[in-house]
């Protein structure tokens, strides 16, 4: 399945008595858009939390294009190339649209310690926001405040948030949550092209199934910390352990 | 605010404070040389609370670490104001350092009590160290010699001398924090207040950040402390106690935190309050605290901020 980006190793995560990642061992290729799926409290957040450094791991290891990662702290991380966005808005709320989105881009381009030079006169930062603002559709709103949007444009730029740090690999965790169909086909239709430019590897957990059978090559099914199916969309539709836990009332 | 206005209104005011200094008389420009000192003080305190959200308790410790380095510095050293204010900005920028690297672990209520505690060990040792800082007495007797700067000596004894003096470090001071506002390291400060987790996850090292904005106010601290022992000639431990850590809080609070000239504003109102109250009673910090009250309550956002609020919903159409 070509290169692999993320490797995860015997990962445990346990809260108490909750086990949400038992012995977990998988890997994540690149290009391959991967859905990750399963019934609530089956550990899909507390994954995503894992791999990207907000939980520290029980057991185990996780490495990212070859090098472990395990204990590394967030920021190394997003810099490494592992982004994520949030289930929840959660955006720079009293800020502009700009703003939000020139805090990543100047942690990318190690420009955020200077503190004479005023960022109107970075140009490559604002050429860089201004790119990311139009591939989201959101240029018009650039001066406004984030807060102030509707809730589905700050899911927008919840995502482009993430995108701004130019991720080699972006766990986005339900993004079209309170999307209206306009968003959420635009949205879509981001992940798809930036996909295709094979620059973002994308890895989404959500909920509504046409969206993870219309737009992934590969999906995980978890349950209760374990893996209980994993491979194209045909497969897990037809795996009878994910239909009997999850599929079951939707699919069959 | 449209910018012109902004400019407009700051070369008034610059305007205003060289006319106080060329026509008033000693009480005036003392205060007015105390407000400057203060804004300072209050100006990179806000950096801290305003921008990046972290309610200190322990500021007094770098406001007096300044005060202590250039009386230090005067006595046994050098008088050259230039080199004790060096000495104790730079004091107070590496003991803001050494405690802001313990204290950015944590955030809110935990931060604020560790740098109550480091605050309250600095005024100990303060007291205690007898033999360096005089204890209770305190140290005094600092002279305002001339700047010496090889062939031309620039004289700051009198009072308006001073006045000028001070001023000059009030300008730049002004001048570069308002650069930091505008600056990238402002704006991820801004973000770090809005939501530091986004802020780790922009690829940011938020602690990292924190120290540095903890450092820098812990530097303009000391700035505004050497310079308040030029002025009163004396250092007293009391600079040091946590008590005096609420001042900057109050007079941010009451221009405004999220603004930018707020802690300058508040800093008029403090210390001309102050100065009217205590000559009518003697009870003047109850009276003192009711009006706080006022304020806090009655603007919302402190005098700067509603009163731009104001502005603006006003020239809508």
């Amino acid at each position: 399945m070509g290169e692999s980006l993320l490797d995860v190793r015997m990962l445990n995560k346990a809260f108490g008595t909750v086990v949400t990642a038992k012995d977990l061992n998988f890997s994540l290729y690149r290009g391959i858009i991967t859905s990750i799926i399963g019934p609530n409290g089956a550990g899909k957040s507390t994954l995503i939390n894992v791999l990207t450094g907000l939980l520290a791991a029980d057991s185990g290891e996780i490495w990212f294009q070859g090098r472990e990662i395990t204990n590394e702290p967030i920021h190394r991380r997003v810099k490494q190339g592992l982004g994520r966005s949030f289930q929840v808005v959660n955006v720079f709320g009293n800020l502009t649209l700009f703003e939000n989105l020139a805090i990543p881009v100047l942690a990318l381009r190690r420009r955020a310690k200077g503190m004479i030079k005023s960022i109107a006169r970075l140009k490559e930062v604002r050429e860089d926001v201004e790119m990311v603002l139009t591939q989201v559709g959101l240029l018009d709103e650039a001066y406004m405040i984030a807060r102030s949007l509707s809730h589905g444009d700050q899911r927008l730029l919840e995502v482009a948030i993430a995108l701004a740090a130019k991720p080699r690999l972006l766990f986005l965790d339900e993004p079209t949550a309170g999307m209206n169909p306009v968003e959420r086909s635009r949205i879509l239709e981001t992940i798809r092209q930036l996909s295709q430019t094979g620059k973002v590897t994308f890895v989404i957990v959500e909920h509504d199934m046409d969206i993870v059978f219309s737009l992934s090559d590969r999906v995980i099914a978890l349950h209760r910390g374990k893996i209980i199916g994993d491979g194209s969309p045909e497969q897990i539709k037809m795996n009878p352990q994910v239909r009997e836990v999850y599929l079951g009332e939707e699919v069959a | 605010m449209n910018q012109y206005w902004k400019y407009f209104l700051m070369l008034g005011c610059l305007g205003a404070l060289v006319g106080i200094g060329f026509v008033s008389g000693p009480f005036v420009l003392y205060l007015a040389t105390r407000i400057m000192i203060l804004s300072i003080f209050a100006l990179g305190y806000n950096l801290l609370l305003g921008r990046t959200g972290l309610l200190s308790f322990g500021h007094a410790a770098f406001f007096a670490t300044g005060a202590y380095g250039l009386a230090i510095t005067s006595i046994h050293i050098s008088a050259h104001p230039l080199l004790g204010i060096l000495i104790g900005v730079a004091a107070a920028a590496l003991l803001s350092l050494c405690i802001g690297f313990f204290c950015v672990r944590h955030t809110e209520i935990y931060f604020a009590m560790l740098t109550l505690a480091f605050g309250m060990m600095v005024f100990a040792l303060i007291w205690n160290l007898r033999s360096i800082t005089g204890g209770d007495d305190g140290l005094y007797g600092i002279s305002r010699t001339a700047i010496s700067l090889g062939i031309v000596k620039i004289p700051i004894r009198k009072d308006y001398q001073f006045y000028f003096f001070v001023l000059l470090f009030f300008v730049t001071s002004v001048f570069l924090i308002h650069r930091i506002y505008s600056s990238p390291f402002g704006l991820v400060l801004a973000g770090i207040r809005e939501n530091h987790i986004r802020a780790e996850f922009a690829g940011l090292s938020v602690k990292a950040y924190r120290l540095g904005v903890f450092t820098v106010s812990g530097a303009f601290a000391g700035l505004a402390g050497s310079l308040s022992a030029l002025l009163e000639s004396n250092v007293a431990p009391f600079s040091a106690h946590w008590t005096h850590s609420a001042e900057p809080v109050l007079v941010s609070l009451i221009g405004g935190l999220q603004t930018f000239s707020g802690p300058v504003v508040g800093s008029v109102i403090f210390v001309a309050l102050r100065e009217v109250l205590q000559r009518f009673t003697y009870n003047w910090m109850l009276w003192f605290g009711v009006l706080l009250l006022g304020i806090i309550i009655g603007f919302r956002g402190g005098v700067v901020g509603s009163i731009s609020e104001a502005f603006r919903r006003y020239s809508r159409p």
